[in-house]
């Protein structure tokens, strides 16, 4: 059969098991082992085994469990908010203090922990009920944090970058660095709409900020700065040459782990056993997809579709932005319905060498996929952070929160275009700090 | 590994591997657990749109589909297992490990698995437990 054609069908089984509710790896794998069955025959499921232990069998997949520990270690503990009073404290001189300082702690917590969920819920916890305690919009309250807490795939540490980097034999080091500028660019975006919206809604007196004493600025530094302090180590680690990203991974978590001990007394074993617990669920559900997306693209490569597809597309000879498009329309489709780490490992393999060969860096690619990813998740119909705000704030609809992050979907867009433009954004500092890539 | 690279000055020559054998032994000895615990994700836009009881023989469609394929993993691991056990498989690293001991992780792993999506078939069908967590609207 042509190849192509098999492709076809491979994909709209794949949407078709994948959408029936069954667990996203075990779907890969049952599509995966029927066509293995129906078109190689029943020896090529002896492999099955092989492959997930081999794709498990990688050093740097450590860094996920580890960053994953890191980060429901300090969702668990009172930070996210102490780090929202504390920039609220500080930014009193910034118009519109409250929902910049919650953009900002929600930029910050992204850089410790690596799940925009976490991010969410940590910062939207205080955040949302203080601004609508003032008086913002809840469409803006519910909104910016929804769309803040997608920074946490983008802002290192991130987990979609390690699974990217390894999907794609990628340096994970350069794929974190080359997550900053855009980071904070997309941040600032978020910011000026969230300022605008706020003025235009009326109430001008939501621009000012409550004053607070110096003592006040300064009571809530000790319990802020150790972790900012783990952000510069964990950096400057992978950075200076010290350790690889999953030994630093497991210094970070492990320094955490101790600090969310001794400030925030998290040395209940039953808080502790929590903090594991759902460490552990989350990282082994995105182990087992890592698997199963193995024994998948084993599956479309055994059976040439990867290659026709690549081969495909090099004869149609069309302009290279115009494959962008279509490949971003494509990636965005399929992060409505998909988690991100599915849809990087199931697409990666098959978009690089596309990618690469049409001229594009694949960190460059790496970030505006990334910001891809996020849109899918605010917006419907499995828009996970959107359910999370949903979860903390009951009484504000699905709907306002939904109208309230769209323009922020907006912000990504634009973000992405800007990316287009100056590919510098994502590839300065990588090149900047760890040499011009070969 | 930091420390024994630069404190005790030494090469790591054991502890990388062991980590990720034990890394991969957690992941799929978790797998039962996590399942238990309705941790891995899904997407149920189609049981969504469905009537309760066509979703309730969509739940009996997908978790047979699951089982059979863990069964598939469960019985080529355990091949593998003994086929690394028997010839005496070692990695073709300095430490050379045997290994059949990281390869036990596979059929443990998916059997604990099977028996754990077994037990939630049965808990719907007995009405225990609402097809996938979904409760009525």
């Amino acid at each position: 059969m042509d190849p192509i054609l098999l492709g076809a069908i491979v994909a709209i089984a794949t949407i078709l098991v994948l959408f029936s509710g069954v667990s996203v790896a075990l779907g890969l794998m049952i599509v995966a082992t029927g066509f293995l069955l129906i078109f190689d025959g029943l020896r090529s499921l002896e492999l099955i085994p092989e492959i997930l232990f081999g794709k498990l069998d990688n050093f740097a997949l450590l860094s996920i469990p580890m960053f994953i520990i890191m980060g429901s270690s300090i969702a668990s503990t009172r930070a996210g908010a102490d780090l929202y009073e504390a920039l609220e404290r500080w930014l009193t001189r910034v118009p519109g203090g409250l929902v910049v300082s919650n953009l900002g702690a929600c930029a910050l917590f992204a850089a410790m922990s690596g799940s925009s969920p976490a991010t969410c819920a940590a910062i939207g916890k205080m955040g949302i009920p203080e601004m609508r305690k003032r008086g913002y919009p809840d469409g803006v309250a519910a909104g910016s944090i929804a769309a803040g807490g997608t920074l946490g795939i983008l802002i290192p540490p991130s987990v979609t970058m390690i699974v990217y980097g390894i999907s794609t034999e990628t340096s994970i080091g350069r794929l974190f660095l080359a997550g900053v500028i855009p980071g904070f660019m997309l941040v600032g975006l978020f910011m000026i709409w969230s300022l605008y919206s706020t003025w235009k809604s009326g109430d001008k007196a939501l621009l000012e900020s409550g004053n607070y004493t110096w003592k006040e600025k300064f009571e809530i530094l000790p319990r802020v700065l150790p972790f900012l302090g783990i952000i510069i180590g964990v950096l400057y680690a992978m950075y200076g040459g010290i350790a690889t990203p999953s030994e630093t991974a497991a210094v970070g978590a492990l320094l955490t782990l101790i600090i969310a001990m001794v400030i925030y007394k998290l040395w209940n074993p039953k808080d502790l056993w929590v903090v594991l617990r759902d460490s552990t669920k989350e990282s082994v559900m995105i182990m087992f997809i890592i698997a199963a997306a193995g024994v998948f693209s084993y599956m479309l490569s055994s059976l040439f579709i990867t290659q026709a597809i690549a081969e495909w597309i090099g004869t149609l000879d069309v302009n290279r932005w115009v494959l962008m498009t279509f490949v971003m329309l494509f990636l965005l489709v399929a992060g409505f319905f998909l988690p991100p780490v599915a849809v990087i490992l199931m697409a990666a393999p098959i978009l690089l060498p596309i990618i690469t060969t049409a001229g594009f860096d694949p960190i460059w690619f790496a970030v505006v996929l990334t910001i891809n990813m996020e849109i899918g998740l605010i917006s419907p119909p499995v828009g996970l952070n959107l359910y999370v705000i949903n979860g903390i704030a009951p009484d504000i609809s699905l709907k306002t929160i939904l109208k309230g992050s769209l323009p922020f979907v907006a912000c990504m867009v634009v973000a992405i275009i800007l990316l287009s433009f100056f590919p510098g954004l994502a590839t300065w500092l990588p090149d900047f700090v760890m040499g011009k890539a070969i | 590994m930091i420390f024994v690279r630069f404190v005790l000055n030494q090469s790591t020559i054991w502890q990388t591997e062991a980590v990720v054998y034990l890394a991969i032994g957690a992941t799929l000895v978790g797998l039962p657990y996590v399942q238990r615990l309705r941790g891995h994700v899904n997407v149920d836009l189609i049981p969504l749109a469905l009537s309760k009881a066509a979703r309730f023989y969509m739940y009996i469609l997908t978790m047979t589909l699951s089982i059979v394929i863990v069964a598939v993993v469960l019985f080529y691991g355990y091949e593998h297992w003994h086929l690394a056990y028997e010839r005496n498989w070692k990695s073709d690293t300095v430490w050379g490990v045997r290994l059949w001991i990281p390869y036990l992780s596979i059929p443990v792993g998916f059997g604990l698995f099977l028996l754990q999506l077994i037990a939630d078939l049965v808990a719907v069908l007995l009405k225990i437990d609402a097809p996938f967590g979904l409760e009525d609207v």
